[in-house]
């Protein structure tokens, strides 16, 4: 049995073989995580919405041992990452992390939220230090705003439209939109 | 020992686990999903390797009990000569599934099978894993060769 605790170390592998075979192998399985998660949790957040993706994020911290934030804003909520649980063991690893571990969290996310109605934002902040600000919106027009201001976005499908250069793709006409 | 996780334990992952396995079998074959399991073996679980290679099977005999024991499994480990064997009566992975109406993988204890297998590679021991269905199986530790 690979433990529960080492998990992400096994997906690890499997994104670094996937990514191996071609960058859209890897795609097409975040779209299975995606189509996966859907089932547990679409009904829920559609009926629910931001409380009820809020509860889901709640458990979440606890169950995974996150070093975070989550806070409702009314209008979005806010999960800030300040020790990601999942890329820390990635690190904290025998073997290499593969490039792009971060995407495969957006890459189960966005399929959820668009099966949901909802919007979620994520900014990575940095691909090898395990933090990052994840928002989810109930409107569309206040998410594409916080896009604009992400340092690191995170777009997994958008990237699979383009994988070259696919690391620093979003990296954004970048720093000097934070700059604002 | 290398990894040596408190805190809570998330069991579902053993949900997202039985996906991905059934996901690559099905998609990609199972050279490939054993493939991802020799190298979890043989880079995540480097320190366990290295440890085999050198004779040493402690380690590995050390993570089989932590985590068995983190995650509620019943196992008996035993030691008879150069053999030092697992019996598991309650895989909690499989209980996790079976508990939750989920369907497991046919090849869901490949990643039992393959890893013991590949961690062997290379060192004095064959480390074989019999299946006997039911979240129960044997797991066996042999010196083969001094």
């Amino acid at each position: 049995m690979i433990p529960s605790d080492h998990f992400v170390r096994f997906y690890n592998e499997v994104f670094k073989a996937l990514e191996a075979r071609g960058h859209e192998c890897l795609v097409a399985y975040w779209r299975e995580l995606g189509r996966l998660q859907s089932v547990e949790l679409a009904d829920r957040f559609r009926a629910g919405g931001l409380k009820a993706a809020l509860e889901y994020w709640k458990r979440i911290v606890i169950e995974e041992n996150c070093e975070s934030s989550i806070e409702d804003h009314g209008d979005y909520l806010e999960f800030r990452m300040i020790r990601c649980p999942s890329l820390s063991k990635v690190l904290d690893n025998d073997a290499s992390p593969c490039e792009f571990y971060c995407d495969h969290c957006m890459g189960w996310v966005e399929p959820v939220m668009k099966a949901s109605g909802l919007y979620a934002v994520m900014d990575m902040e940095s691909r090898t230090e395990p933090h990052c600000t994840f928002r989810v919106f109930s409107d569309k027009a206040k998410a594409m705003e916080f896009e604009r201001k992400a340092r690191l976005l995170s777009k997994p499908y958008d990237a699979a439209a383009a994988p070259a250069g696919h690391s620093t793709l979003h990296r954004r006409a970048a720093d000097t939109q934070h700059q604002d | 020992m290398r990894y040596k996780e408190t805190g809570e334990v998330h069991m579902d992952f053993h949900r997202t686990t039985n996906g991905t396995i059934g996901y690559l079998r099905k998609t990609y074959g199972e050279q490939f999903l054993d493939e991802v399991f020799r190298r979890t073996a043989q880079d995540v679980y480097r320190s366990i390797h290295a440890d085999l290679k050198r004779g040493d099977p402690e380690q590995l005999v050390e993570h089989w009990s932590y985590f068995f024991d983190r995650e509620k499994g019943e196992y008996l480990i035993e030691r008879k000569g150069e053999e030092i064997r697992m019996t598991v009566k309650r895989c909690p992975a499989i209980a996790y599934l079976q508990g939750r109406g989920i369907e497991i993988d046919p090849a869901f204890c490949r990643q039992t099978v393959v890893v013991n297998a590949a961690l062997a590679e290379g060192t004095p021991f064959n480390i074989v894993t019999e299946v006997l269905g039911g979240g129960r199986c044997v797991q066996t530790i042999r010196r083969v060769k001094k």
